[in-house]
């Protein structure tokens, strides 16, 4: 299983990153500190990702440009690819926002736990099925 | 014609001769003069020596014997008798009998008046007296007659209607009452030298008297005429009064009305004006020179004295509309607001409201209106309204400021946390472990510098109102911004031309600048291109309308001013990925730049440069 990390923070991208492998998320963790770097492997790929880790804030390309710039591929993601959204920011407004793409199936404030790991590892296992 | 006939027959004077006869002791006639003949008929000879008896009526004579031989006694008498005349009629006279002589021995003088014509002198003198007395009593004018009874002592004899209407004082209050009774103090003083005036010079006297009646206050133009009497005295004094309260009444109010009127036009420091629409002329009041400093070489003036000085962006719907409202409406009332020219070029906000007059076919005549200066309540309305989009402007940046701080904050607050959470499950001593705790470090000091950020933006936000702007040298402090950058500028191989002329001041805050300068340069090195060396141009166009407007422009990599949203300005916005960069910078050149009053705009192409435009208040010369 492939899974993308996204965020231009290295060192929130070395932590989600580390957290993962301990709970054995995923056999191939890519790291993007850019999101227009992510976008242009992930339109390469034969095979989107099982799993995107995004963060909003970004520079140049935020986390919604990036799901904007998705918008057109939203029938070979859907139920391909789960994004999660992984952010700093507590604002509802963004939680709001996040519910208004189908792309996007939670937002996780940082730092993910194990918990959240674990739930999200249990939902990929029922769709599997 | 004997001597005692001479005077009442009074041929020299021209008056009637009264008829007389005259009689003996014993009642014959003697004599009888030419009234008598022509007013009984018998010529005086043939009477002669008759006794008047004889001539009485007889079915008067028992009556009026008795009286007859009183008189020829000596007794004086006026008695009415019938008499025939030679005609053979019968006539009324009266008969005043006298003796010639005390004793009588002299005779008896008779003279006769016709009753008839005596009662009719009467009745025409009553007639007279009478239609005299309506006018009197229906006249509206006082009318009083005094008796003068000695220096000071007037008392009066007789008062029309009018005096009673006009004082409240019934004639019987004050006829045979004197004026020191009737008129109170102080008129009487007044009264009495205007008197005495007359008395003095013989001439009516006129005055204007104000006195307090029974009635109210009455106002009155008083004249006094002196009137001789037989012994050329002034025994009487006729006085008219003409009632002149209501007159002075209507006046005053009307003195009050025009005077409120003119102290209103004063008051107001509208314009005035009276438009005749036919001749097409303006009438202004004198507010309009005051207000906009035209000097009128003369009044009335044409039209153009106002539509010429309309702004021509309002001349559409204020001139024009003015003209169509007047000629092709029924409207009368007119408004607007519009821009004027004063006379030193400068634009006044006027509020223009006019009433139409209309003749019966309803067209325009003249306007009357007044042109309102409501420049400084509108410039008061654009300050409110700009301060209150300041305001909103102010509350959204701090909303959004608080948004960000809190975001920023949490950031490496959340990867802090993340971390320690890491150590928990790391082995000791491992290399993961070292590197883990490395990052712990890291994060929370990242922490701590976006504190600091939040004190310096803090800090900028709230010393700015402190202190009083003072001219800045630019040149100075660019050169001791470069002096500071020099490193780091020499190890990328970057230059900085400094165009900024030696003297150019602007108010500021020195400091401001230095960080404004520092945090675009460093930027300019931060964010050069790859692809060739740095060079950052500083320039200043010559100052105009008060501003002065600095340029520093860069080849570097430039940005996509399109992606940062809402501008390259706002705090911790990043707009280059790969690059580290806290999104400061440029919101502390803003601040700065703000505080000081200035702008600031940025133009950016990406692999071309960017060039950043500051303005600043240029100090006084």
């Amino acid at each position: 299983m492939t899974i993308y990390l996204i965020d231009d923070d290295s060192l929130g991208n070395y932590l989600t990153e580390a957290l993962l492998r301990l709970e054995n998320f995923a056999s191939q963790i890519c790291t993007y500190e850019s999101a227009e770097d992510a976008l242009a492997a992930l339109l390469r790929a034969p095979t989107p990702p099982r799993v995107i880790f995004l963060d909003l804030n970004m520079p140049v390309m935020s986390g919604w440009d990036f799901l904007d710039a998705l918008a057109p591929h939203r029938h070979r993601l859907l139920g391909q690819c789960q994004i999660y959204i992984l952010t700093s920011s507590l604002a509802l407004s963004d939680m709001e926002k996040a519910r208004t793409y189908d792309l996007v199936s939670g937002l996780i404030h940082k730092p993910i736990d194990r918990e959240e790991i674990r739930a999200i590892q249990a939902e990929l296992t029922l769709e599997n099925r | 014609m004997d001597a005692r006939e001479a005077a009442p027959d009074g041929a020299n004077t021209g008056v009637r001769p009264e008829a007389l006869v005259y009689l003996n002791p014993q009642g014959e006639i003697v004599h009888g003069n030419e009234a008598f003949a022509a007013l009984t008929g018998h010529a005086p000879a043939a009477l002669q020596g008759q006794a008047l008896v004889q001539l009485v009526d007889p079915t008067d004579a028992e009556a009026v014997l008795p009286q007859l031989q009183r008189g020829l006694r000596g007794e004086s008498l006026t008695c009415e008798v019938r008499l025939r005349t030679a005609a053979g009629s019968s006539e009324r006279f009266a008969l005043t009998m006298f003796p010639l002589h005390p004793t009588a021995e002299a005779g008896t003088g008779v003279l006769l008046r016709p009753v008839e014509a005596t009662a009719r002198a009467a009745a025409a003198v009553q007639e007279r007296e009478k239609r005299l007395s309506i006018i009197f009593q229906t006249i509206a004018d006082v009318i009083f007659v005094l008796q003068v009874e000695g220096p000071g002592q007037y008392r009066f004899q007789f008062v029309n209607q009018a005096f009673t209407r006009v004082t409240g004082l019934e004639a019987a209050q004050v006829v045979g009452n004197t004026v020191a009774d009737v008129i109170p103090e102080p008129s009487l003083s007044l009264v009495l030298d205007h008197y005495q005036q007359a008395l003095q010079t013989g001439q009516p006297v006129h005055w204007v008297e104000t006195s307090d009646y029974p009635s109210g206050r009455v106002v009155g133009e008083v004249s006094v005429t002196p009137v001789l009497d037989a012994a050329g005295r002034y025994s009487q004094i006729v006085g008219v009064v003409h009632d002149v309260t209501e007159r002075q009444q209507i006046e005053h109010a009307l003195r009050d009305s025009s005077e409120r009127f003119r102290y209103a036009l004063k008051a107001t420091t509208d314009a005035l004006y009276d438009w005749d629409v036919a001749a097409d002329t303006l009438f202004w009041g004198e507010g309009f020179e005051e207000l906009f400093g035209h000097q009128l070489a003369q009044n009335p003036t044409p039209f153009s004295q106002w539509s010429a000085h309309v702004h021509p962006d309002d001349v559409a719907r204020t001139v024009d509309d003015l003209r169509y409202t007047a000629l092709h409406t029924t409207r009368t009332r007119w408004q607007q607001e519009y821009r004027f020219e004063r006379a030193d070029g400068r634009w006044a906000t006027v509020f223009d409201r006019g009433y139409l007059l209309r003749d019966e076919a309803g067209r325009a005549v003249r306007m009357i209106g007044a042109m309102q200066d409501v420049s400084e309540r509108k410039e008061a309305e654009q300050r409110q309204q700009q301060l209150a989009q300041e305001l909103f402007q102010h509350n959204a940046d701090l909303q959004q400021f608080t948004y960000l701080v809190s975001h920023n904050l949490r950031a490496p607050l959340a990867n802090a946390t993340g971390f320690a959470g890491l150590l928990d499950r790391l082995q000791p001593g491992s290399a993961e472990f070292g590197q883990t705790l490395q990052h712990l470090h890291t994060s929370l000091r990242r922490v701590d510098e976006i504190l600091r950020d939040l004190n310096t933006i803090l800090s900028v936000r709230g010393r700015a109102l402190l202190t009083e702007p003072e001219p800045v040298p630019l040149a100075e402090v660019l050169r001791e911004v470069t002096d500071l950058l020099a490193e780091d500028l020499a190890s990328s191989g970057g230059e900085i031309r400094d165009e900024l002329p030696a003297g150019l001041r602007v108010l500021g805050r020195k400091a401001y600048f230095h960080s404004i300068f520092y945090n675009l340069l460093s930027n300019a090195i931060k964010y050069r291109s790859a692809e060739r060396a740095l060079l950052v141009t500083v320039r200043a166009e010559p100052p105009a309308e008060g501003w002065v407007t600095i340029h520093v422009a860069d080849n570097g990599a430039g940005f996509d001013a399109s992606r940062a949203r809402p501008d390259a300005f706002q705090l911790y916005q990043r707009l280059h990925a790969g690059v580290p960069g806290r999104g400061i910078g440029l919101f502390l050149v803003k601040a700065h730049t703000e505080s000081m009053g200035g702008r600031v705009a940025v133009a950016s192409n990406v692999g071309q440069g960017t060039t950043f435009t500051l303005q600043f208040r240029s100090p006084a010369a």
